[in-house]
């Protein structure tokens, strides 16, 4: 295993390769399947093998950026990036991101950041993981209704998206890839508050802006995944450069990772095409109670094992997904076959 | 576009992945430890200077970077961005291409949910 193992001149450590490509592998199945940076991640993975914290952070992001590219180029093949939806987010973004870090400043003058902040972060990991299952399970239950009324209409109440998008506050706008019309400040405000708490929190924003975009702007799930994406090469970018400036990023590994990334979400990316939105949904909530917990065990102190538990969650998320993949890349070979299309 | 017949119940796939999900991580919690304590485990070092040390590096990518880094944090930071998105660009491309040569119908999607 020596000849893989290869001196980071930066970090100042050795590495192995191996692990570089299957934590970047990882982290981009994961990545361009649910629309999100997957700092949480790559970053304790980085940690547990031996890189300090601060190295871990910028090296994530750093990849992240090129990572984001090559999800960003095949989403938007697929139709699935709204591109004037995602710069109307970064607007609020950008000024949510800097409100949130004067706000930690603040708690940390207080003295009180690490313990408020990860409160909150846990907080709202449950509470968007709780909300996305029940919607699922609605989901489930609407479609039994609709199987075995098969002759009535059924009807069902408006979402919050749609009274959001009612809201006839100038100018509005129409985001023709996402299907929505609403006015400009809604798309803003939500990358606003994301912003915030993303900057709060210290993570990337896309645990939070994927469902905030398909719950508070409604758009379509790929369409989410795919905008959310975007936003997150451009802060990606962002986070790189500071970091960089720094002397916080490890060059080579993240090159190395970014490897891996790409092969990762670029089948991540394509194993969209077989899953319906809603099957989407209900992993990213699976995805999100899975790094509560881990959440939960730094709270207790249980580091080592948080780090394993969350690097084991993500290997075996990226599993499913690639299964997934596989599963619909035959049964479309065998639908060609047949002369039909079908999906999962 | 579909036919219902042909599906899986999303149910069942799900009940099968967990399965094999279950195994898998099972596997996995076992193996990451002891593959940690392999690659030397303990306390991460933390360095005081932003400084690479050049000396036993041979001639190279390592090098060249390691160069960058100490001669210029500014240089070294727009280089991160462009080579990272250098990067992300030509894989990108490229394994856009591997894909495509698999056959697989990379169009357009119709975003049902």
């Amino acid at each position: 295993m020596d000849i893989f193992n290869v001196y980071l001149p930066i970090a100042g450590l050795k590495f192995n390769v191996l692990l570089l490509l299957l934590i970047g592998t990882t982290v981009g199945v994961c990545g361009g399947f649910f629309g999100i940076g997957g700092a949480w991640i790559v970053t304790p993975a980085l940690n547990i093998f031996g890189f300090p914290m601060p190295y871990a952070i910028g090296t994530d992001l750093a990849h992240m950026g090129g990572k984001s590219i090559v999800s960003t180029m095949r989403h938007s093949k697929f139709g699935n990036v709204d591109v004037r939806l995602a710069v109307s987010m970064i607007i609020g973004t950008t000024v949510g991101m800097e409100l949130g870090a004067k706000l930690v400043m603040y708690l940390e003058q207080l003295g009180m950041a690490e313990s408020v902040i990860r409160k909150i972060y846990v907080v709202f990991l449950l509470a968007i993981g709780s909300y996305v299952l029940y919607d699922y399970l609605s989901h489930v239950r609407r479609q039994k209704i609709s199987e075995s009324k098969k002759e009535e209409k059924v009807t069902y109440g408006t979402t919050l998206a749609q009274r959001l998008q009612r809201i006839n506050l100038p100018p509005m706008i129409e985001f023709k890839t996402s299907r929505i019309r609403c006015s400009l400040w809604l798309p803003v405000l939500v990358g606003l508050v994301t912003g915030v708490v993303a900057s709060v929190l210290g993570v990337g924003g896309g645990f939070i802006r994927m469902p905030a975009l398909i719950y508070l702007v409604g758009c379509p799930t790929l369409v989410a995944v795919g905008t959310d994406l975007f936003e997150v090469m451009i802060t990606g970018a962002y986070g790189a450069f500071t970091y960089g400036v720094k002397g916080r990023v490890d060059l080579l590994a993240a090159m190395w990772m970014l490897i891996g990334a790409a092969i990762g979400a670029q089948l991540g990316t394509v194993a969209v095409k077989y899953v319906r939105g809603y099957a989407i949904r209900l992993l990213f909530a699976v995805t999100i109670f899975i790094a509560c917990a881990s959440v939960l065990m730094k709270q207790l102190e249980l580091q080592l094992a948080s780090s394993v538990l969350i690097l084991t969650a993500g290997i075996v998320i990226s599993l499913v997904i690639i299964t997934l993949l596989v599963r619909g890349v035959i049964q479309e070979r065998r639908a060609v076959k047949n002369g039909n299309n079908l999906s999962l | 576009m579909n036919s219902s017949k042909d599906k899986i119940p999303l149910r069942a796939l799900l009940f099968r992945l967990g399965t094999l999900a279950l195994v898998l991580a099972l596997a996995a919690v076992w193996l990451l430890p002891v593959v940690a304590w392999a690659a030397g485990g303990g306390k991460p070092a933390t360095k005081i200077f932003n400084v690479a040390d050049t000396r036993a590096i041979e001639p190279g990518v390592s090098k060249w970077i390691a160069d960058i880094y100490n001669s210029s944090l500014w240089l070294y930071g727009g280089l991160v961005v462009v080579m990272m998105a250098g990067m992300g660009f030509v894989l990108g491309y490229g394994m856009d291409r591997l894909v495509r040569l698999s056959g697989i119908n990379l169009g357009k999607l119709d975003h049902h949910e």
